[in-house]
């Protein structure tokens, strides 16, 4: 144990409303929600870092991090075997304490087949001006949930981002196409002929017509029921769209995971609803933002930056955090079998109605201590609800994969890299301006989904064997002048890390357990479940109560954003 | 980091320093002229900007509270990044908060930015008849670090103005941005318009 860990004052209150084990997004954001309602919140992480399983790390950090998620936990000491008694529990501690048992906490693994290579000796001498995403690639879309939320919450103020500058998707004969950032850039393409055009700009107005009157009684111009129903695929085939735009809607502008052609078999289909969902999303996400050119935005310093800025406004609003602090068992009510609090590494006894654990912990099977049945039964329960892997890479080089743009996202569509690929791979390429890694270098994310590591790891190898010239002395011979397909040098693997990981959901009974990050390309789905779990956990609360910037002016409390006398550019 | 506008130089300024050595209190004494007795634990503050005008140029500090996540040593690298100054307080009354911030010293050159400007405050300084840690002591610790030290009181005010003034000369006019400033998200609903604005 570490030393630190004892150097702390005691945590002092002892009893809060809820208390939040973990500071991954979803942990962060739930105890940010939680402080702006006025609740008593009380955050711990056992790591001296923010973010958890959605942090931003060094590269010396980023794979004993890895290893260390993807093992069962090293067996604990057997914890005290009786339920405590009024007079080890903390003087504040009312009778009906005394009715508690601890249950063992401890981690489960939730990567596997953690793969590292390094290329070259020098990097880990900069280890530290690397900040590589663990939930990578990742990016925010400038009309998306979590945008909103961040707006909405006043986490916005701590975090800067910069565009995506560009968005590419592969075709077969492995050229990148620009996806376009508006419609006049469509229609400005050489490559579509007039009548093509026409068509696209049928089916635009179609869908603009249609997205006006969702929500509203006239529907004359509404896609029909029957259509929305349909695969998205079929709809866009019956709009008669040329092929190449048709993927690009599907794989880079959707961002379908699943081929999309072979419906039978197809994990996910994509509804026309959702498609048009989406293809709303991308749109009123060009232009939000009017300094923000495209619809794809990243935050300085990398995603991790998301969880300290929920953390930061959780702690403004009273938050209390307590950093390399783990938690060792749960207390347990006897008689209704819900979680009552924690012991800490500390030995003290840390109290609270409501529980929030990150998505890695687990209660040991069996039980070390014999517990009465009911509450063998519940806590033998707790399955996690895991949906599927996504595989991930994270990929150093030290020159862009395109010319001329540092920071992109590139799409490889289903069968764009090899026959049998049933899923779309997407590679994010971050730029040194980001702060994420030394000037001149780039940090490159890639993921899909996977039934198993074998696929997952076949995908992965496959776009990095395109995209990148590998230093392996058996099977290349003059590596550095390789060339990929539309003639432009192949930056140099210096470094990667590639990896599975589960995509487990959260649960809710009889303990909250947070998502792992989800495969998504941003944080939607999450936000979204992250609100559910806070509406479950405080019905009655409003999940962050609009707060106007005006009104903090007002309290003196808030000063101006730094940046207010330089808006327009 | 310090961003020059067109005669205004933006400062991210933080404070470190032990629970109750009066990081709030320096502020609040600084931006609102206020002092108050027993001020409470900071809670609700996130930033305040004050703006200075030194001989060559305005300084527009925005001065970012610890939001007590120093509590438990808990604060986010997120807090220190980009900041052109420091302050790094401590109570003239009290020895564990000069040893405490020794390691908040500590701790912000391992951060690792050179052109950060740092300084000592010596807080309390009314509470002289309590006084355990020695002036000479302090100023010799500040020297050989390289801090710029002073000894202030947020109650009588005494050197309040004088610090941030001191590090407003001190900073670097033309420092070289390490990373060039993005955006930062802001609603048009809230803010009459809703727009990015680009800090450069």
């Amino acid at each position: 144990m570490d030393d630190t860990t004892f150097s702390y004052p005691p945590i002092d209150p002892t009893t809060f409303d809820l208390i939040v084990v973990g500071t991954g997004l979803p942990e962060s954001i739930l105890a940010a929600a939680a402080s702006s309602t006025g609740k008593t919140v009380l955050h711990l992480d056992p790591n001296p870092y923010y973010g958890s399983h959605f942090s931003s790390l060094p590269l010396s950090d980023l794979p004993s991090f890895l290893l260390s998620h993807s093992q069962p936990a090293a067996v604990s000491l057997p914890t005290d075997l009786t339920t405590f008694s009024q007079s080890d529990a903390d003087d504040s501690t009312t009778a009906s304490q005394s009715d508690l048992v601890t249950v063992d906490l401890t981690t489960r693994p939730v990567y596997s087949d953690v793969e590292i290579s390094s290329h070259s000796a020098e990097l880990l001498e900069l280890s530290r001006k690397f900040n590589l995403d663990l939930t990578g690639p990742r990016v925010l879309f400038c009309a998306d949930s979590a945008v909103d939320l961040m707006l909405k919450s006043g986490a916005n103020q701590y975090v800067e981002f910069k565009n995506v500058d560009g968005t590419f998707l592969c075709s077969g004969d492995g050229k990148l196409s620009s996806v376009p950032d508006s419609r006049s850039a469509i229609f400005k393409d050489s490559s579509l002929g007039l009548a093509e055009k026409n068509r696209l700009g049928s089916f635009f107005k179609l869908v603009e017509g249609h997205l006006k009157e969702v929500g509203s009684d006239g529907g004359s111009r509404r896609i029909s029921e029957e259509d929305l129903e349909r695969p998205f695929v079929e709809f866009l085939d019956k709009m008669r769209l040329p092929v190449k735009i048709k993927s690009i809607i599907i794989y880079a502008i959707a961002m379908a995971d699943y081929d999309q052609d072979k419906l039978e078999g197809c994990k996910n289909v994509l509804k026309t609803r959702e498609g048009i969902n989406r293809l709303a999303l991308y749109h009123s996400s060009v232009g939000r933002f009017h300094n923000a050119l495209g619809a794809l935005i990243y935050p300085i310093y990398g995603q991790g930056e998301l969880s300290q800025a929920f953390c930061r406004r959780a702690a403004v609003k009273g938050c209390l955090y307590v950093l390399r602090m783990p938690v060792k068992a749960l207390l347990i009510d006897k008689e209704s079998g819900s979680c009552k609090g924690a012991k800490v590494a500390s030995g003290q006894h840390l109290f609270s109605n409501e529980m929030v654990l990150g998505p890695s912990f687990m209660i040991p099977w069996p039980l070390a201590n014999s517990l009465p049945d009911f509450l063998q039964a519940k806590l033998e329960d707790i399955g996690r609800d895991v949906r599927g892997k996504v595989a991930r890479g994270i990929c150093i080089t030290n020159s862009s994969l395109k010319t001329d743009v540092s920071t992109c996202l590139v799409v490889y569509p289903p069968k764009s890299l090899y026959t049998e690929q049933v899923t779309s791979i997407r590679v994010l390429q971050i730029g040194s301006s980001l702060a994420v890694c030394p000037s001149g270098m780039f940090v490159v994310y890639l993921s899909t989904f996977c039934d198993d590591a074998i696929q997952g790891k076949k995908s992965l190898h496959a776009a990095i064997n395109t995209i990148f010239s590998v230093a392996t002395s058996e099977t290349r011979e003059n590596s550095s002048y390789e060339k990929s397909e539309d003639g432009e040098v192949k930056p140099n693997l210096l470094w990667s890390a590639l990896y599975i990981q589960e995509l487990s959901m959260g649960s809710f009974d009889p303990f909250c357990f947070t998502h792992m990050p989800d495969g998504s390309l941003n944080y939607n789905d999450l936000v979204d479940s992250t609100k559910e779990v806070f509406q479950k956990m405080f019905p009655q609360e409003e999940f962050f109560p609009e707060t106007t910037f005006s009104q903090l002016d007002d309290d003196g409390e808030l000063g101006p954003s730094p940046s207010d006398d330089s808006l327009d550019s | 980091m310090a961003t020059t506008g067109q005669n205004t130089l933006n400062a991210k300024l933080v404070l470190l320093g032990d629970m109750g050595a009066g990081k709030s209190s320096l502020v609040l004494r600084f931006v609102k002229g206020q002092f108050h007795e027993f001020q409470e634990s900071t809670i609700g503050a996130a930033f305040f900007s004050q703006t200075l005008a030194v001989n060559d140029a305005t300084v527009k500090f925005e001065i970012w509270d610890t939001a007590g996540q120093e509590r438990y040593h808990s604060l986010a690298p997120m807090y220190y990044r980009g900041a052109a100054a420091a302050i790094i307080v401590y109570d003239i009354t009290s020895t564990d908060s000069f040893a405490r911030a020794k390691k908040w010293v500590q701790e912000l050159q391992k951060q690792g930015n050179p052109n950060m400007v740092m300084a000592l405050a010596g807080n309390k300084a009314d509470l002289a008849d309590k006084r355990v840690v020695p002036v000479e002591e302090a100023r010799a610790y500040a020297e050989e670090n390289g801090l710029f030290f002073i000894e202030t009181s947020a109650k009588t005010a005494a050197n309040v103005n004088e610090i941030f003034y001191e590090i407003a000369k001190r900073l670097p006019r033309a420092q070289p941005a390490q990373n060039p400033a993005g955006m930062v998200l802001v609603d048009r609903q809230t803010e009459g318009s809703r727009a990015a604005s680009c800090c450069a």
